[in-house]
């Protein structure tokens, strides 16, 4: 955030982010969601949570980097939408290499994407607040094939 | 269970917007009128179970205030669109615990006060922070139906033609018009493939019954129409993959239900069922057992799942068209459920209906199916 520049004319919002912790790593050109594995039964997960759903231990998660790509389970074009998200926005569900389900945007438009198609993991708007704030989080694009 | 539910009135107020209207006398138009067609006294109600998902708090309380029904138990219910299904299966417990003999049931919500649009979701799960709405869930689930099942858009906008055609005929319904293929298809586009004609509408409404026990029913004279099964069930937790295209969960509750009234699919004559959007009358055609799996848009092509075909769905109009005001929309199943088994139902009555099934699931939570499924099956005699 510390490199947004502010300007006498018109100054640029300071992004949000969400999550606020920003749940992802860059590395090698690739973004990484940041999930968590139960160090007791080996459960991956995202978001990351204080307790395992499949065993239930309430101790020894730890933050655990996520597959970069997946493949594209399903996905929708949105036409109509809460106010802070400007449509058309494509969502959909990502089964990512490491068995993790995530629901999340992905770039569109929706004609350019199919059913088990691969993605890889990315950031970028994904609302604007109505006074204009940007909110940055993870997103998937497709990844040629 | 230990002792037999049956429903011995029912009544509800046509659904649509009614702004105009407070919530309470909305309930109340539903609650007396499922009383006289009981043939009982307010002041012989036990015990009340009152359904509502989005309106308000003390919903029962609210509502029968203002016409001398307090003092009894009340218990509020909200289990999103399953609640007044929930609110029936509590009553059918307080009858089987021997607990009450005769219990009001009403489901209720006012959703033309919420403004218009999208019903706003919980943001304490990611998925509504990134854009989430209850029609793209379902159009995702479409979109991967049609990507394994072969279905069209046309499929979809021939649930919706399906739905007014029956639901016409229906004086409580929101919609009272039939509409064509083409309309649907060329309606607003609300999230790629579901445009506006394949989304319910939003609405205001609330549906009451009075459930008792067989011995009291009898003394009342009412037909006999029974609660054979009352099953609910949540769905499962992942945090990996989940086929959107088999409901896993309507399945389990579906399963629970036939075992629990002793029946299969086949025998139901009729079914109402949670079609919130048009893709979903597809899949849980599939869910419920009505076909194969893969095989509900040739259910829906062969006419059998019309009126006056083998396996009637939704001869209410269903969500599409009798409308979805979420805590009422149970009781008005069963409203239309007894109806038909009664023979009752004019213009959109089912020959011969014996057995009719009720079915309800929803509530967007992260990473489950749906919050609940509540499936009942109602037996006539």
């Amino acid at each position: 955030m510390q490199d947004t520049k502010q300007t006498e004319s018109a100054p640029p919002k300071v992004p949000e982010y969400f999550p606020v912790d920003r749940p992802w790593e860059e590395s090698g050109g690739l973004t990484h969601l940041v999930g968590m594995r139960c160090s007791a039964c080996g459960t991956k997960a995202f978001p990351a949570r204080g307790v395992c759903s499949h065993c239930c231990a309430q101790s020894g998660m730890e933050p655990v980097r996520l597959s970069a790509r997946g493949t594209l389970y399903n996905y929708s074009e949105v036409h109509v939408a809460p106010k802070d998200f400007p449509t058309p926005y494509v969502i959909g569900f990502v089964d990512l290499e490491d068995g993790v389900r995530v629901f999340g945007q992905i770039e569109g438009p929706a004609s350019a994407l199919k059913p088990d198609q691969t993605v890889e993991t990315t950031t970028g708007i994904v609302r604007v607040r109505a006074n204009g704030t940007p909110v940055i989080s993870y997103k998937f694009r497709g990844v040629p094939s | 269970m230990s002792a037999e539910s049956f429903v011995v009135g029912v009544g509800m107020t046509p659904f649509g917007r009614m702004k105009e209207r407070s919530f309470e006398s909305i309930g109340q138009e539903a609650v007396l009128k499922a009383l006289k067609d009981a043939g009982i006294e307010r002041h012989q109600v036990d015990e009340v179970f009152c359904g509502s998902a989005l309106t308000g708090r003390s919903m029962g309380q609210r509502v029968l205030r203002d016409i001398g029904m307090t003092g009894m138990p009340i218990t509020n219910v909200e289990n999103a669109c399953s609640s007044g299904s929930t609110a029936l299966r509590d009553a059918c417990t307080a009858v089987a615990a021997g607990r009450a003999e005769t219990i009001l049931v009403l489901g209720i919500d006012q959703l033309s006060r919420l403004g218009g649009g999208t019903i706003p979701q919980l943001e304490s799960d990611f998925d509504p922070n990134l854009g989430m709405v209850m029609p793209a869930l379902y159009a995702m689930r479409a979109r991967r139906y049609m990507h394994e099942r072969g279905a069209t858009s046309e499929h979809l906008a021939r649930v919706a033609v399906k739905a007014h055609e029956a639901g016409k005929h229906n004086p409580y319904a929101q919609y009272r018009n039939d509409i064509t293929v083409e309309e649907v298809l060329a309606s607003r586009m609300i999230a790629d493939p579901l445009t506006l004609m394949m989304c319910c509408p939003t609405g205001d409404g609330a549906a009451a019954a009075v459930v008792t026990t067989r011995k009291r029913a009898q003394a009342l004279g009412r037909p006999l129409i029974r609660v054979a099964a009352t099953a609910l069930q949540s769905g499962v937790f992942k945090t990996g993959f989940r086929d959107m295209v088999q409901s896993e969960l309507t399945m389990r509750t579906a399963k629970l239900a036939y075992e629990t009234a002793g029946i299969g699919p086949e025998d139901v004559n009729l079914a109402e069922i949670h079609d919130a959007f048009a893709i979903a009358e597809l899949m849980y055609y599939e869910a419920l057992g009505f076909c194969e799996p893969g095989g509900g848009p040739a259910l829906l092509d062969s006419g059998a799942t019309r009126i006056n075909g083998a396996k009637c769905v939704n001869p209410s109009g269903g969500l599409l068209c009798r409308g979805h005001p979420v805590g009422a929309t149970g009781i008005a199943q069963l409203c239309e459920a007894v109806w038909q088994l009664r023979g009752e139902a004019g213009a959109r009555q089912v020959e011969g209906a014996r057995v009719a099934l009720t079915h309800c699931t929803g509530g967007g939570v992260a990473g489950l199916d749906h919050g609940s499924c509540a499936i009942n099956v109602l037996v006539a005699g």
